[in-house]
């Protein structure tokens, strides 16, 4: 098909436009990461655009000298890790027996399920309840209430219902068990979604805020996301590392806006890392979820 | 004698029987698989839900959910005749309605037009772009905000004064304060939400634009008869969808966004719930606050299923 001189304009404003709004997305973090490379002295004149001006890695030097960055960053991992496989393995639990048409209580059990979805006790009652269980301060505050988002459930559960039903027959006709039935044949095969869940619910782990400020009262328990929004929200605590302890020449050459930056960026760089490998999984994963489950 | 009628009904009712006691069989380990899913969302879903008495008690810590004296609608009655609270309540209201309605049609304007790009290794760069901020969280965006919107260090200030203009306020004023807020909501979110629409444009058949072409539609039109109509459905559930969070600002953003200066529109209930809840023990009013939150969402969604429903689109 020829394309009309209005419909070559079209085009080309469009990719324009579009670029722009992709360059939008990525900017503020070069911008953030040369800042954190900077020297004090650009910082403070503001001349840092996006290439770090007068190239130092100080600001890094101290936050890991001067914060416990590095333990707070120890705890995200754990949080992340251990949550993360605990909802992939609920998950599947889950999903499963509501995907088997012949199970008898799937319907009442779906229904109980999704209500939750719908209508949620709110903040004081659960509290209430993760404090009588007496997990105020440990992870299974966070990992526990959390082990299976219903929306990631749904999608599993249309994925497993979507997988043709013949396999299944062929596999019980040779005896297969139903443990077998899933672990070769069901999860081989949802490998697309399962790592779309894995990448929700870790990116949900890695993120986490809230629920870290309420339950885990200990400043050495804290994540990433919690010491940073601190530094952030207090500048004194990044001026205390800039100032305090460190007599010699780093100190000279940091601006509390460094640390922060160098913060943020602790806390961007492994999704940074592990994001364009998961990207074309996630996309299918949407997807599925669009089907009305 | 035999009758063979019977025999066949016999031999039936056996067939029957085993395929009963087979399906029963291989209930079993669904079952045993699904019973700790079960004891889960009982745990932790229902039973704070029978928490939610202590919005019709004066709760204290050492008589317990149950012993706490009983108050009737006091909390309820305290919470709509407390200015403060309805001050609450309509932030809540406005911040979420707005958010909702501002931003829901970015994603499908950013998906049209994402489908009309030319070049593939293009498309998918951009489109790895814009998913890119779904999946930084709040603290990471606050920074943002401040690093361009900040009076003096802030990127758009700076450039305000180098053309010789006079510095906004970006952050501390109340109208200002709110276009930050919901086109932030829109930078991170708008990306994302557009890959559901994106995969409802390539469901659309492409000889309806061919057609429409020879009949010499331009872009615009194409777009109007075709691309919307054609997305319809999901646009109407996404928008029911979208109605569960009218009544939920979500808690990280406002957190990390408010500050003193903009308290009379950024005091909302979740950020209330923490402070005054949480922070100053006032459980049983928090409670009841949330309960009615919680009531409200129920009641928008439903309806909006409802409606939906009318022109065929329920989500059940």
């Amino acid at each position: 098909m020829r394309t009309s001189l209005g419909e070559k304009i079209f085009y080309g404003v469009n990719a324009f436009l579009l670029g722009l709004l992709g360059i939008s997305c990525i900017l503020p973090i070069l911008h953030i990461v040369s800042l954190s490379l900077s020297s004090e002295h650009a910082v403070m004149s503001g001349f840092v655009g996006l290439w770090p001006v007068g190239f130092t890695t100080d600001s890094y030097k101290l936050l890991i000298e001067g914060t416990n960055i590095v333990n707070a960053f120890k705890n995200s991992v754990v949080i992340t890790v251990v949550g993360t496989a605990l909802n992939i393995l609920f998950t599947i639990l889950a999903a499963y027996p509501l995907s088997r048409t012949y199970f008898y209580w799937r319907k009442p059990l779906s229904l109980l399920i999704v209500f939750t979805m719908l209508f949620t006790a709110g903040l004081i009652p659960s509290y209430l309840l993760i404090k009588s269980l007496g997990l105020v301060n440990s992870y299974g505050a966070l990992w526990l209430p959390a082990l299976v988002s219903v929306y990631n459930l749904l999608v599993l559960k249309t994925f497993f219902e979507n997988i043709p039903g013949e396999l299944e027959d062929a596999a019980r006709i040779d005896g297969c068990s139903e443990t077998r039935l899933i672990m070769q044949i069901m999860l081989p095969l949802s490998m697309p979604v399962i790592a779309t869940l894995v990448l929700f619910y870790a990116v949900g782990h890695w993120n986490s805020f809230f629920n870290v400020m309420i339950y885990i009262n200990s400043s050495d328990k804290h994540n990433l996301t919690v010491l940073v929004q601190q530094m952030i929200m207090n500048s004194q605590l990044a001026q205390q590392v800039t100032e305090g302890q460190f007599s010699d020449d780093l100190t000279q050459s940091v601006t509390p806006q460094s640390i922060q930056s160098a913060g943020v960026i602790a806390m961007l760089l492994p999704m940074l890392i592990v994001y364009p490998f998961l990207q074309k999984y996630f996309v299918k994963g949407v997807m599925i979820g669009s089907i009305k489950g | 004698m035999s009758n063979p009628t019977v025999q066949l009904s016999a031999s039936r009712e056996t067939a029957l029987r085993l395929q009963r006691r087979r399906r029963f069989r291989m209930n079993i380990p669904l079952l045993v698989m699904f019973s700790p899913i079960l004891v889960y969302f009982i745990l932790f879903k229902y039973v704070p839900m029978g928490g939610l008495i202590i919005a019709f008690k004066q709760y204290n810590l050492a008589d317990g959910i149950l012993g706490s004296p009983w108050t009737g609608l006091d909390n309820f009655r305290l919470l709509f005749n407390s200015p403060m609270m309805v001050t609450i309540i309509k932030n809540t209201f406005v911040i979420s309605i707005l958010s909702v309605l501002v931003s829901f049609p970015f994603p499908i304007l950013l998906a049209i037009l994402l489908n009309e790009v030319r070049g593939m290794v293009y498309k998918r760069t951009i489109q790895t772009l814009v998913y890119l901020p779904h999946f930084l969280n709040w603290v990471i965006i606050g920074s943002f905000v401040v690093l361009i919107f900040a009076q003096e260090q802030g990127v758009i200030n700076k450039i305000i004064s180098a053309l010789g203009g006079e510095k906004i306020q970006f952050l501390y004023n109340k109208s200002t304060w709110l276009g930050v807020f919901l086109g932030s909501g829109i930078w991170k979110e708008a990306g994302f939400g557009a890959i559901i629409y994106l995969a409802a444009l390539g469901n659309i058949d492409p000889s309806l634009y061919e057609s429409s072409s020879i009949d010499g539609a331009n872009k615009l039109r194409q777009m109007w008869h075709i691309t919307i109509p054609g997305i319809a459905p999901v646009i109407i559930l996404m928008l029911i969808l979208s109605m569960e969070h009218v009544m939920d600002v979500g808690f990280d953003q406002i957190y990390v966004l408010k500050n003193p200066m903009v308290g009379d529109i950024a005091n909302v209930i979740s950020v209330w719930s923490y402070e005054v809840g949480l922070g100053r023990g006032q459980f049983s009013i928090t409670t009841a606050l949330g309960f009615f939150q919680s009531l409200v969402g129920l009641v928008l969604v439903l309806t909006a299923n409802k409606i939906a429903r009318k022109f065929g689109q329920g989500l059940w």
